[in-house]
């Protein structure tokens, strides 16, 4: 497998290997260079950046490129496809107080340690109000993604990022966690050539399982079956959590549990992560799913009903019409779109809108309902629900998540965090 | 035209079905989703409307039940608890003026 992300260009990474990390580390310090302390949010995009999850982007977005993602969801070369703003904010006082300029090279820094070179070529002011309407649909600081912006500090600036100290990922992630680079690798020592990607951030229910099997089926049309050719990646979106959210541990660990447990087979099926905020901008997070999922080394990706959406902002499907307004070639990944879903108590099984014929007998589940019979501690049946994946959000709950499998007050102040930034020596 | 109903699904384990049982009850209950038992209290648009100012945390899943969900487990003990010492679904004033 080549290397060719989003955008057709070789995967961006830039990390320095480690000895060279520390005598640059140590000419930056010599020379006094601005450091700036940089909080999860930004932290959690160096990384993504430095790996190629991002890519092509080098570094944070300049003026020119935040401008052209919201008005023409492309970067700022009117070419590559790209949907959401991906910034570093500062705030005014910040700004004046660390006294960096444009063209100034600033050491970035994570819990007290270094972390980042930050090469800043631009300084800017935005209107976040204009941002939120043009990327998110609505002005209303209910929408997680508009709240997240107008939080966002009064400054930004752009500029390449050069990782100097790769991020420790903690357990149970480390397992989960592998670069794009490292993700192709694994798909060609799998003999993968087609690989869908199912998006989560929740446990599996069975909708989920018969959505994956179903664009599986689909996908892999004419290919031969002498040996497997494809799979399913399921990449967990592990970042920041709403309270009421399955905590992160649950997630990975119960989808590893479909291949582990035989819903699928494990040489078809591989679970990873991903860092990032989900914004729940709805279609343009679609799109942007996308490119992410391209840069992993992925063929197809599944959009279900109201993918990334949240409330009422987007209609169900629009992150399936999305797909059409682009430029033909913008994207190097297929869609996959997936209509509604039920249980149906007279074909006794989960089926599909486009299938089943008893409409008016259909049972609706979504994840929401399944998290509100997990919170009334009733174990679903298994035609829902697969045992193991409810036994281990179980132990989940009390091994991660004091007692809850639900993100509460008490895991956003005292879980373990995913990544550390250690020492650099 | 019957006004809509947006139901708090209370999801019907070993426990709760002991005390409806004993209340005479367990007919009230519907079968949903592959034999899961489910009592659903009746909201209107109204008392949706409150239960959700009361309990933030909740969420009315407009996507695909039309229902209530999320409400924490001791609330819904306590709706539960109330429709049993009712004998009845529609106890939703009184438990919103409690």
């Amino acid at each position: 497998m080549d290397n060719i992300g989003h955008g057709g260009k070789e995967i961006v990474e830039r990390i320095l290997p480690k000895s060279a990390a520390i005598k640059r580390l140590s000419e930056l310090r010599a020379a006094k260079v601005k450091e700036l302390p940089v909080r999860l949010q930004i932290a959690t995009e160096v990384i993504d950046i430095a790996y190629g999850f991002f890519s092509p982007l080098e570094g944070f977005m300049t003026k020119a490129d935040v401008e052209s993602v919201c008005d023409n969801m492309t970067l700022a070369d009117r070419k590559t496809a790209w949907s959401i703003p991906i910034v570093f904010d500062i705030s005014d006082d910040d700004l004046k107080k660390s006294g960096i300029k444009q063209y100034d090279e600033v050491l970035l820094t994570y819990t007290g340690n270094p972390f980042a070179i930050f090469d800043v070529t631009d300084i800017f002011s935005l209107d976040k109000k204009e941002v939120a309407m043009k990327v998110y649909g609505t002005t209303e600081d209910k929408h997680p993604g508009v709240k997240r912006t107008y939080q966002y500090q009064d400054k930004f600036l752009g500029g390449k990022i050069t990782l100097l100290n790769p991020p420790k990922i903690n357990e149970p992630f480390t397992r989960f966690w592998l670069t794009p680079k490292q993700m192709r690798e694994r798909f060609q020592e799998k003999g993968w050539e087609m690989i869908i990607n199912h998006q989560t951030r929740n446990v599996p229910h069975t909708g989920h399982e018969w959505l994956m099997k179903g664009a599986y089926l689909g996908a892999y049309g004419s290919m031969m079956v002498d040996k497997p050719r494809g799979g399913v990646l399921v990449n967990a979106i592990i970042g920041e959590k709403r309270e009421g959210d399955y905590i992160d541990e649950a997630i990975i660990l119960c989808q590893e549990a479909q291949g582990k447990y035989g819903y699928f087979r494990e040489d078809i099926f591989l679970t990873t992560c991903s860092l990032w905020d989900m914004r729940y901008a709805g279609p343009r997070e679609a799109v942007f799913h996308a490119c992410l999922r391209t840069n992993l080394g992925c063929t197809h990706h599944m959009f279900g009903r109201d993918h990334a959406g949240v409330g009422s902002y987007y209609d169900p499907y629009d992150a399936h019409r999305i797909f059409n307004k682009l430029p033909d070639g913008s994207l190097r990944i297929k869609p996959i779109f997936n209509l509604d879903w039920w249980f149906c108590p007279v074909c006794d099984e989960v089926t599909y809108m486009g299938l089943c014929g008893h409409k008016d007998k259909k049972a609706s589940f979504s994840g929401t309902l399944i998290r509100s019979i997990i919170q009334d501690g009733v174990k679903p049946p298994r035609r829902i629900f697969r045992p193991e994946v409810f036994d281990i959000i179980m132990e989940c709950a009390e091994k991660y998540g004091f007692g809850s499998a639900f993100v509460n007050e008490q895991y956003l102040k005292n879980r373990q965090p995913v990544f550390t930034i250690e020492p650099l020596k | 035209m019957a006004e809509e109903t947006y139901p708090i699904n209370l999801w019907i384990n070993e426990e709760r079905l002991e005390k409806l049982q004993q209340a005479g009850l367990s007919s009230m209950c519907k079968e949903v989703l592959a034999g899961l038992k489910v009592l659903a209290v009746p909201n209107t648009a109204a008392q949706r409307d409150k239960v959700l100012k009361m309990f933030p945390m909740a969420k009315f899943d407009t996507a695909t039940t039309k229902s209530i969900e999320l409400l924490p487990k001791a609330v819904k003990d306590k709706i539960f608890d109330l429709v049993v010492q009712k004998k009845s679904l529609n106890i939703m004033d009184d438990f919103l003026k409690s």
